[in-house]
C-alpha cells in the first residue's frame, strides 16, 4: 500500500511538473497547410479565388466580417449605421490600428481602399460588389459615410467580402505593381515569402491590434496532385490538407492520428438548361429532366456523402434559403412529363460539363447521362479545359450553342442576393452576368429587385422566398447538390476555422 | 571545333525567331480570351475590357509581336498577367529546379539503363536478357503518376510506420535538398531508363556482329575490354542521341512528376499558364525550353565527336 506521505510526494512533484511545462516559454509553432491550389495575386483586390482569400485573409482585415453561421462580426468596424433615407451608412472605425508598415488606420485609409476597389484601373475583381456606392465621404479619423442611389440591402455583407480587404494607404500609392510585391495589411500575420506554384510563408506580426496568434508561422504549400497532397498528412508533413478526395475521406477519419473537417459549403452545383432553345423552353420538360435525376444517389455514391442534394436553389447556410419540396427521384413522372410536352426522344441532345473543377464532376455529368438514357433520352456528354469552357458558356445569346451545361455557384457573401441575383435575374443575361441559361421571369426579377434595394431582414426574406418558389417551379436547372469541404486535420491541431465561403482560418489555430 | 560552335550558335537564332513567333501565334490561337481568365468567372464585361486594354490585348497582333521582341532584345520577358509580378526571375528559378530533377533523372537512367542494355546485349535471349527487357518494359509503361504516389506511399508513409521513425525516410513532396531529389528522380527516370536500355541493347547487338568485333576476339582480348572499349563506344552514338532527346523532353515534359511532387519546374509553372492564358509566362517558358532543346542539340553533335573520332567538325 502507498502511504499518503508518499502520495502528498507524488502529487506535488506532479504539480510541480505541470507548473513547470505551463512555464517553459513553448516551442516556435508553424503550422504545414497543403492546398490544391496557388494564390493569384498577393493584390487582395484583384485576385478572384477562394484559395487566394483563405490565404491573404491572414494578412488582410476587413471592415467586416461573416460568422461561420453568417453573422456579422465587427472587425475594423466598430459601428454600423444605416440613415433614415435608407442610403446613407455611417461606419465607425476601430481606433488604434496600424498597418504593418506603421501607417496609421483611419477613415482616409478605407477612402483609399474603396476608391481603389471601385477604380477600373485597379482591375478590383468584385468593384460589383459595392458598385452601388456613390458617395465616400470621411467625417472624421475614425467615421466614414457612404451613399447610394438607392436603398442597398446586402452593403454590409458585400464589405464583408475578402476582396474588401484593407491595404495601407502608403503602398496603394505606389502604384499597382507595387501592391502586388508589397502586401502590407492589418491582419495578424504578415508575408516571409511566397514562391510561386510552392510555397507562402506567413509570421506572427508584432503589433496586430487583436488577440496576438498562438501560431508563430503558417506554411501553405501548393500541392496539385490530390493523392499526394493526402499522403502529405498521412505522412504528419502537413497539419491540415484542403479538399481531400470525397472517396478517402472515411478511411481518413477512422485513422487515430487525424479527423476530417466536413464544413457545410455554399457552393450549389447545377446543370442549366438554355431556356431560349426548344425543347427547353417547355417548363414541362425541365422539370422531367429532375426528376429523372436521382441527386440523392449521386451524393450518396459519388461524393460518399461529402454533399447535401439540393432543396433550393442555393445552400441552406446562405441568407434568405427557403426549402422548396425536393424533385424526388421519379423515373415514370419524368417520362410521362416528357410525353405529354411532346419530347422528341430520337434526338441526341448536348450537356457540357468541366472536369476537374468541382468534386467528382465529369462522373456526376456521367451519371445524369445515364440516369436520362433511363427515361429514353439519349445525351452525348462534352467536356473542355476550363478556361476554355468558361468562354463558351459566356457567349452571348446569338453565338450562344449550349443546351445544357454544368457549374456551380459559391456564395462569398452567405446572401441571396449573390446567390440568386447573377443567376436568375433577366438583367444578367451574358455576356453581363451569370445567367447563361437565359432564364427571364419578370416575377422572379421583381422579388429579386425587392430584396436588393431594401435594408430590411424581414422583406428581404419574404422576396427571396418568393423567388425561390418561382424558380423552384421554373425549373431553370437541374438542381444537383451543394458541396460539403472535406478538410483532412492531424488530430494534434486545434482552433483552426474552416469557413462555409471556403477560406480557413488559422487566426487562433494551435498545435499541442 | 570553336568556329563550328559559333556557326552552331549563328544559326540558331533564326531558329528562336521562328520559335517566337510560333508560339505567339500559337498561344493567341487557344480559344479562351486571357481576360476572362485573369479577370476571374465573375468579371463584368467592364472589366474584362479594361482587362484587354490593360495587357495591351486589343491591339494589333503584329504590334504586340514587334513590341514583345524588342523587349525581348533588352532581357526583358514581361511581367505576368495573372500575379504581375516579372517572369524573368520566376522562369530561371524554375529553370534551375527543372535542370536539377532533368540531370539528376537522367544519370539514374544513363546508368541503369545503360547497365541493363549492356547485360541483355552480352547475353543475348538469356534469362539475363529477358529479365533486364521485362524492367525497360515495365519502366516504359508505369504510369509516373502511379508511380510516384507508390513511392510516396511507401517511403513516406508505410515504411516509417512500420519502422517506427517519426519522420518520413523521403519528404513527400516539395524541394530544397537533396532527399527531395530522390522520389521525383527516380520516378522520372523510370521511363528514360527502359528507352536507353533497349537502345543500348539493340545497338550493342548491332555492332558485336561486325568483323572487327570477331577480330579483336581472335586477337585474345578480354570480353571485358571488347564490351566496354569496342563495342559499347561504337555503340554510343544512338545512345547519347536517346539520351539527348530525353534530356529535352524532360525540360518541359515532366509537368506530371511535377505535380505529384510539387516540384517546381518549368513544366508544371507552362501548363498553369497555358490554362490562364498568361500569355508572357507561355511565352517565356517555351523560349527558355526551346533554348535548352537547341543547346543540347550542339552537345550531342559534339559527344558524337568525342566517341567516334571518325566523327569531325570542320
Amino acid at each position: 500500500m502507498v502511504g499518503k506521505g508518499r502520495l502528498l510526494v507524488l502529487a506535488l512533484a506532479l504539480a510541480a511538473m505541470m507548473f513547470g511545462l505551463a512555464q517553459l516559454p513553448a516551442a516556435a509553432q508553424t503550422l504545414t497547410v497543403v492546398q490544391g491550389t496557388d494564390i493569384e495575386s498577393l493584390d487582395v483586390h484583384v485576385v478572384t479565388s477562394s484559395p487566394s482569400y483563405a490565404v491573404l485573409d491572414h494578412i488582410y482585415d476587413t471592415l467586416f466580417e461573416l460568422s461561420p453561421e453568417g453573422e456579422i462580426i465587427y472587425v475594423l468596424a466598430t459601428g454600423f449605421e444605416v440613415g433614415p433615407d435608407g442610403r446613407t451608412y455611417t461606419i465607425k472605425l476601430r481606433e488604434g490600428v496600424s498597418f504593418a508598415d506603421g501607417t496609421p488606420f483611419n477613415a482616409a485609409a478605407v477612402k483609399a481602399n474603396l476608391e481603389r476597389i471601385l477604380d477600373p484601373a485597379s482591375r478590383a475583381a468584385y468593384a460589383n460588389l459595392i458598385s452601388p456606392i456613390r458617395e465616400i465621404n470621411v467625417l472624421d479619423d475614425y467615421t466614414l459615410e457612404l451613399k447610394s442611389d438607392e436603398p442597398f440591402g446586402p452593403i454590409q455583407v458585400h464589405l464583408a467580402h475578402s476582396g474588401m480587404g484593407m491595404i495601407s494607404p502608403a503602398v496603394l500609392a505606389r502604384g499597382n505593381e507595387y501592391v502586388a510585391q508589397n502586401p502590407v495589411g492589418t491582419g495578424p500575420f504578415e508575408l516571409v515569402e511566397w514562391r510561386q506554384g510552392e510555397r507562402i510563408v506567413l509570421r506572427k506580426r508584432d503589433g496586430y491590434w487583436g488577440e496576438p496568434a498562438k501560431l508563430d508561422e503558417i506554411v501553405f504549400r501548393v500541392i496539385v496532385d490530390d493523392g499526394a497532397r493526402l499522403l502529405e498528412l498521412e505522412a504528419g508533413t502537413a497539419d491540415v490538407a484542403i479538399r481531400i478526395p470525397p472517396t478517402e475521406w472515411q478511411r481518413v477519419d477512422a485513422d487515430p492520428n487525424m479527423k476530417v473537417d466536413r464544413t457545410t459549403g455554399l457552393r450549389t452545383i447545377y446543370i442549366y438548361f438554355n431556356v431560349t432553345k426548344p425543347p427547353f423552353d417547355d417548363v414541362r420538360v425541365r422539370q422531367a429532366f429532375n426528376y429523372a435525376v436521382n441527386n440523392e444517389a449521386i451524393v450518396t455514391a459519388l461524393l460518399a456523402g461529402a454533399g447535401r442534394a439540393s432543396d433550393a436553389p442555393m445552400a441552406p447556410a446562405v441568407f434568405g434559403y427557403s426549402r422548396q419540396t425536393p424533385y424526388t427521384y421519379n423515373p415514370n413522372l419524368a417520362r410521362q412529363l416528357l410525353e405529354e410536352a411532346g419530347f422528341d426522344f430520337s434526338r441526341t441532345y448536348v450537356i457540357h460539363h468541366p472536369t476537374g473543377r468541382y468534386n467528382q464532376d465529369a462522373l456526376i455529368a456521367a451519371a445524369v447521362q445515364q440516369s436520362l438514357r433511363a427515361i429514353g433520352v439519349q445525351t452525348e456528354l462534352r467536356t473542355m479545359e476550363w478556361t476554355t469552357y468558361l468562354d463558351f458558356v459566356r457567349r452571348p445569346q446569338d453565338q450562344n450553342e449550349v443546351e445544357i451545361a454544368m457549374l456551380g455557384w459559391g456564395v462569398a457573401t452567405m446572401d441571396a442576393d449573390y446567390a440568386l441575383v447573377e443567376m436568375f435575374h433577366s438583367q444578367q443575361h451574358p455576356p453581363a452576368g451569370f445567367n447563361l441559361g437565359f432564364y427571364s421571369n419578370p416575377a422572379v426579377d421583381a422579388a429579386l429587385d425587392r430584396g436588393r434595394f431594401n435594408a430590411d431582414p424581414a422583406v428581404r426574406l419574404a422576396a427571396y422566398a418568393e423567388a425561390q418558389q418561382l424558380i423552384w417551379q421554373d425549373a431553370p436547372w437541374i438542381f444537383l447538390h451543394s458541396e460539403l469541404q472535406l478538410t483532412g486535420l492531424r488530430e494534434n491541431v486545434h482552433g483552426f476555422i474552416v469557413h462555409p465561403t471556403e477560406r480557413y482560418k488559422a487566426h487562433e489555430a494551435w498545435k499541442d | 571545333m570553336l568556329p563550328y560552335i559559333a556557326r552552331r550558335l549563328l544559326y540558331a537564332i533564326p531558329t528562336l525567331i521562328g520559335v517566337t513567333f510560333v508560339v505567339f501565334i500559337s498561344v493567341r490561337l487557344i480559344p479562351g480570351d486571357p481576360a476572362v481568365a485573369i479577370a476571374g468567372e465573375r468579371a463584368t464585361p467592364q472589366l474584362i475590357e479594361q482587362v484587354r486594354q490593360e495587357l495591351g490585348l486589343d491591339e494589333p497582333l503584329l504590334t504586340q509581336y514587334g513590341r514583345f521582341l524588342v523587349r525581348l532584345v533588352q532581357g526583358d520577358l514581361g511581367t505576368s498577367l495573372r500575379t504581375r509580378l516579372p517572369v524573368a526571375p520566376e522562369v530561371w528559378r524554375r529553370l534551375g529546379q527543372t535542370l536539377l530533377l532533368a540531370s539528376a533523372s537522367l544519370l539514374l537512367a544513363s546508368a541503369v539503363g545503360m547497365f541493363l542494355g549492356i547485360v541483355s546485349a552480352t547475353r543475348p535471349y538469356s534469362l539475363w536478357d529477358n529479365a533486364g527487357m521485362v524492367v525497360a518494359l515495365l519502366g516504359v509503361s508505369t504510369p509516373v503518376f502511379w508511380l510516384g504516389l507508390m513511392l510516396i506511399l511507401f517511403f513516406s508513409v508505410e515504411l516509417p510506420k512500420t519502422l517506427g521513425l517519426s519522420q518520413p525516410i523521403f519528404p513527400p513532396t516539395g524541394s530544397g535538398t537533396w532527399r527531395h531529389l530522390v522520389m521525383p528522380a527516380v520516378t522520372l527516370a523510370a521511363y528514360s531508363t527502359g528507352i536507353i536500355a533497349r537502345m543500348t541493347r539493340s545497338a550493342m547487338l548491332d555492332v558485336v556482329g561486325h568483323d572487327y568485333i570477331r577480330t579483336a576476339r581472335a586477337k585474345g582480348l578480354s570480353e571485358r575490354v571488347i564490351t566496354y572499349r569496342h563495342a559499347l563506344r561504337n555503340a554510343l552514338v544512338p545512345v547519347i542521341t536517346v539520351q539527348g532527346l530525353q534530356f529535352g523532353t524532360l525540360l518541359g515534359g515532366a509537368v506530371l512528376t511535377e505535380s505529384v511532387f510539387a516540384w517546381p519546374g518549368l513544366g508544371r509553372y507552362l501548363v498553369d499558364a497555358i490554362f490562364l492564358r498568361d500569355y508572357p509566362v507561355v511565352q517565356a517558358a517555351i523560349l527558355v525550353i526551346a533554348i535548352g532543346f537547341i543547346l543540347i542539340n550542339l552537345i550531342v553533335d559534339l559527344l558524337y565527336g568525342l566517341v567516334d573520332p571518325r566523327i569531325r567538325y570542320g
